[in-house]
């Protein structure tokens, strides 16, 4: 069988649009796919076409150009939004890619090609507390997506919290766009600021339009300073903000009125499609999985690139750079002539390294644990709180697997990855190296050493129709009595 | 559900000891049955359980948990039915919910020859002292009412064999209420430790070589399940297994719509609705051999839609995850237990893809012959020399796929 297309770019951010554009511009046939109803990943999203946004380049840095590259990739390669994947095969020289079109009505879709290229992101990595599961309690990715995407300021009065550089586009974006924003409360501390990676990385303008922007709007920057409960009954009407010490215990609190809080402490890769296809991870020194890659971002498994955030949390700009590097190299090893780019690469390694040094700037601290209840929901799908986590520990539980598995913990509809994180750190592992944490368990997966939460195989990346996984999607028709037309018409199925 | 449906403790987690009277290698269900039963039925307590990851974090957790005894053979029908009376009362000897649930286990026939079958199937069992019934298409559709049991589709149901003891357990439960136990008799569960070899001078097994060092052993159990084969390799041992992806799937969780466990041979799948209200499908074994624990879709998908012709209801329900598990085939999908040429080395392996019934059986008889140095009558005619002998017992019709 020949594979219906040379690439398949699983992610419409940056990096994928770098990457599908790359590969075909250097002639090859490519197809990209992205869950979302129009290309743009996190930082690009954009309002779907229907939506009439006044200024959206106001939203984002580098808009204009994301936009061009979107247009020419238009002409020059397949582009399937809408499209969730939920499998990928590799079977010899072809990787076979399982979608799911469309919003209520999904019809299944296949997709071969002879590469893969994932840059699927990130996605927000929550810490509980009491209050978390309130309606009003969003975390700064949704935030970002529901202001972007549907150019919707979620509330009115606006705490923003957590840990990592990207509080403050968050902040700026919805100050920008109208909201009163109360406060950024970085649970890091401020100097993190003055050190703010993005003057190491020449984001200059940047990081000083996000902080410009913030003074316009009166918004205060508090370092060392953490939402450690929200309150309301039904809806968030309070948070409690804390005065941390250096590991994130609280030493003095108080309340401030809001209906809204954005609250998250970095982000977890997307790692479910690399982990089915068996790629090598690696854990960085501050707990957090990527997938490891060569200098053609390519990744332990023969014929699957990766690009993005996939690799590693390191913006939106590494990505561009990522995927162009990863168009290249699928292009060079599938014989195109493709010259070096030295240029190129050595932005990709700078900008990656600092990204590993922003990684290491904002790491998270053990006291989070002492903000939680006894009855603080630990996992909102199943509603686990955390009394029946400490149980588990009780029982002789010693890895966040057990801990599941006595607790139920993980395993609803989100698979762990909300949850994953905070379990592996409860059960008294650090999160990479409690290593199979999850997998095992009833539909568990691969232990797979030096990986964490994120790492367990997951055969299916999204939640799947039995219908659609036996490809039989669409009603037959009701079989009638025999030699009706409704049974002619159906095709014999017998093999 | 909260833990507290569990005990208070559950086990220690010692370091290895220098020396043991009997290691035991694998931490599933059958390596840890062993391990209470050496400790509760023999006395023996000098022993340690090896397991190179977390207990029960093989195929005890990735079965399907269907749970049975109306095989083919008297050798087979006597060894699972000891293992399902022993399911009738381990939630009290465990002193443990395992949620142990006999709802009835329906087989589907779909042809003349599967009719043929199932009845010879039931007339056998019934000789042999196990419960069994057939049931006619309005009988099996009586007793499952949401199964499409209508002409018109690809695999119509002509009949079905039911065996009311069968039913489902919580397979964690059944692990942890083990080692709980063993634990509490004073056996060493060491999890986190790999055997990578054998010390054997003069035809006999001295110790184990494992991550954490060497350790001695006057009798070592092999109870791997799908890695057996590897393992006993090390020791200089062939064995006839040969090693299969096997798939399963669970979905979001529904209201109770299932009643049984239902099961079919020809279709290869076998759906049960688990306590929480998912649905649990097996799907059948993959054609390859392989250690890779992922299987490949196409195999699930066959299945898959024939399963939707027999329940058209499931049609919408959504899968949160499917997975696989290497299991261990013997050549005539029966299981091998007993002594091997290397003395005080035990094998207790092949039970493919249907030892998560057998796990009390198996442990009791495995730590009856690691006791006493001579297979348990149970247990005499899956020893290793059949395959010279010519003695199978060859369980292909009951065992395949199914369980
Ligand atoms: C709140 C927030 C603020 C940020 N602010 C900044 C900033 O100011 N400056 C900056 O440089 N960076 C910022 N970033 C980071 C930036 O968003 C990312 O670095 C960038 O988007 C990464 O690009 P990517 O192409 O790797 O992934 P993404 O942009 O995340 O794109 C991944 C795409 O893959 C798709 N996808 C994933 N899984 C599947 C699947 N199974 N099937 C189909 N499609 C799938 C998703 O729909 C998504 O469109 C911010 C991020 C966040 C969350
Ligand atoms: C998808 C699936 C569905 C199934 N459904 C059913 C069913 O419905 N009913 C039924 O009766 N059976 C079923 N089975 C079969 C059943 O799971 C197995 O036969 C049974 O679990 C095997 O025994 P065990 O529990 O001891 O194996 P395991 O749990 O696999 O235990 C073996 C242990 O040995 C350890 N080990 C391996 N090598 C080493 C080493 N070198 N050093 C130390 N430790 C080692 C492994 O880590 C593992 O923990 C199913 C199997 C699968 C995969």
């Amino acid at each position: 069988m020949t594979p219906d297309y040379d690439l398949a770019v699983i992610g419409g951010g940056p990096a994928g649009v770098a990457g599908a554009l790359t590969a075909a511009l250097a002639g090859l046939g490519v197809v990209l796919i992205d869950a979302a109803p129009r290309l743009g990943g996190q930082y690009f999203r954009r309002p779907a076409p229907g939506f009439r946004a006044g200024r959206p380049g106001a939203l984002h840095h580098g808009l204009d150009r994301f936009t061009r590259q979107c247009e020419d990739l238009a002409g020059r390669a397949d582009v399937l939004t809408g499209h969730r994947v939920w499998t990928v095969e590799r079977d010899g020289g072809a990787v076979t890619v399982r979608c799911l079109a469309g919003d209520r009505e999904e019809r299944p879709r296949t997709v071969t090609a002879r590469r893969l290229l994932i840059a699927a992101g990130a996605h927000d990595r929550p810490l509980p507390f009491p209050g978390w599961d309130l309606p009003g309690v969003l975390t700064p990715g949704a935030a970002q997506a529901l202001l972007k995407g549907d150019l919707v300021v979620a509330g009115r009065r606006v705490v923003v919290a957590g840990t990592g550089p990207f509080l403050l586009p968050v902040a700026a974006g919805l100050a920008a766009a109208g909201a009163h924003v109360l406060g950024v409360h970085e649970a890091g501390g401020r100097t993190g600021l003055a050190r703010h990676p993005f003057l190491a990385a020449g984001k200059l303008a940047e990081a000083f339009g996000y902080g410009a922007r913030l003074a316009r709007h009166r918004v205060p920057y508090r370092g060392r300073q953490a939402v450690v409960e929200a309150h309301g009954d039904g809806a968030l009407t309070h948070v409690t903000i804390a005065d941390l010490d250096r590991d994130w215990n609280p030493v003095a609190t108080r309340t401030v009125a809001c209906d809204t809080l954005a609250c998250g402490y970095g982000f977890v890769a997307q790692l479910d499609l690399p982990v089915q296809l068996g790629c090598a991870l690696r854990a960085d020194p501050y707990g957090d999985l990527a997938v490891t890659v060569d200098a053609g971002m390519r990744t332990s498994v023969p014929g699957v690139y990766a690009a993005g955030e996939t690799t590693g949390v390191g913006g939106a700009v590494l990505a561009e750079a990522e995927g162009r590097l990863a168009g290249r190299a699928v292009a060079a090893d599938l014989g195109r002539r493709v010259p070096p780019d030295p240029v190129l690469s050595r932005r990709r390694d700078r900008l990656a390294a600092f990204a590993r040094a922003l990684g290491e700037a904002y790491p998270v601290r053990p006291g989070w644990r002492g903000w939680l209840r006894d009855d603080t929901p630990v996992c909102r799908c199943e509603e686990v709180p955390l009394a029946a986590v400490r149980e588990a520990l009780e029982l002789g539980a010693t890895d966040a697997r057990s801990v599941k598995l006595l607790s139920r913990a993980g395993m609803g509809w989100c698979q762990g990855r909300m949850c994953g994180y905070a379990v592996s750190c409860l059960a008294g592992g650090s999160p990479a190296g409690d290593a199979r944490a999850g997998a095992g368990g009833q539909g568990g997966g691969e232990a797979r050493p030096g990986a964490g939460p994120a790492a367990f195989h997951r055969p299916i990346a999204q939640p799947v129709r039995l219908g659609d996984l036996a490809g039989t999607a669409a009603e037959p028709p009701r079989p009638g009595p025999p030699g009706t037309p409704a049974e002619v018409s159906h095709p014999p199925t017998e093999g | 559900m909260s833990a507290r449906a569990h005990p208070d403790f559950l086990w220690r987690n010692p370091d290895p000891r220098p020396s043991y009277d009997v290691v035991i290698v694998g931490g599933g269900g059958h390596g840890l049955a062993t391990a209470y039963y050496l400790a509760e039925n023999h006395g023996i307590t000098d022993v340690a359980v090896l397991e190179k990851g977390w207990l029960a974090g093989g195929n005890m957790a990735r079965n399907t948990t269907v749970i049975r005894s109306n095989y083919l053979w008297d050798e087979s029908a006597a060894i699972y039915e000891h293992s399902l009376k022993l399911w009738e009362g381990l939630s009290a000897e465990l002193d443990y919910d395992l949620m142990f649930s006999q709802r009835g286990v329906l087989n589907l026939a779909h042809s003349l020859h599967d009719v043929r079958e199932g009845r010879r199937r039931v007339n056998a069992n019934v000789l042999n002292g196990v419960d069994a019934e057939w049931l006619d298409a309005d009988e099996a559709r009586a007793f499952c009412p949401i199964l499409e049991v209508g002409g018109h589709t690809r695999h119509p149901v002509l009949g079905a064999t039911l065996q009311r003891r069968g039913g489902i357990a919580k397979h964690d439960h059944v692990a942890w209420g083990y080692a709980r136990g063993a634990d509490a008799l004073g056996v060493d569960l060491i999890q986190g430790c790999e055997v990578t070899g054998f010390e054997i001078t003069g035809g006999r097994v001295r110790a184990v070589l494992t991550s954490l060092g060497r350790i001695a052993a006057g009798t070592v159990a092999l109870a791997a399940a799908g890695h057996t084969s590897v393992l006993a390799a090390r020791a200089g041992l062939r064995l006839p297994l040969q090693s299969h992806p096997l798939q399963a799937l669970v979905s979001e969780l529904l209201e109770p719509v299932l009643n049984c466990v239902v099961m079919s041979n020809a279709v290869h799948v076998y759906v049960s609705q688990a306590h929480k209200g998912e649905l649990v499908m097996g799907a059948g074994i993959d054609p390859y051999t392989s250690y890779g624990q992922r299987g490949s879709f196409h195999v699930i998908e066959e299945q898959m839609s024939a399963a939707l012709e027999l329940f058209p209801i499931f049609k919408r329900v959504r899968v949160v995850r499917t997975w696989a598990g290497i299991v261990d085939v013997s050549p005539d999908a029966s299981p091998i237990i007993g002594t091997t040429p290397v003395d005080g080395l035990l094998v207790n392996a092949g039970w493919g893809t249907g030892g998560f019934k057998a796990t009390p059986g198996s442990g009791w008889v495995y730590a009856d012959t690691i006791a006493s140095g001579r297979p348990h009558p149970l247990a005499e005619p899956f020893g290793l020399e059949r395959f010279t002998t010519g003695a199978l017992i060859d369980e292909h019709g009951a065992a395949a796929v199914a369980h």
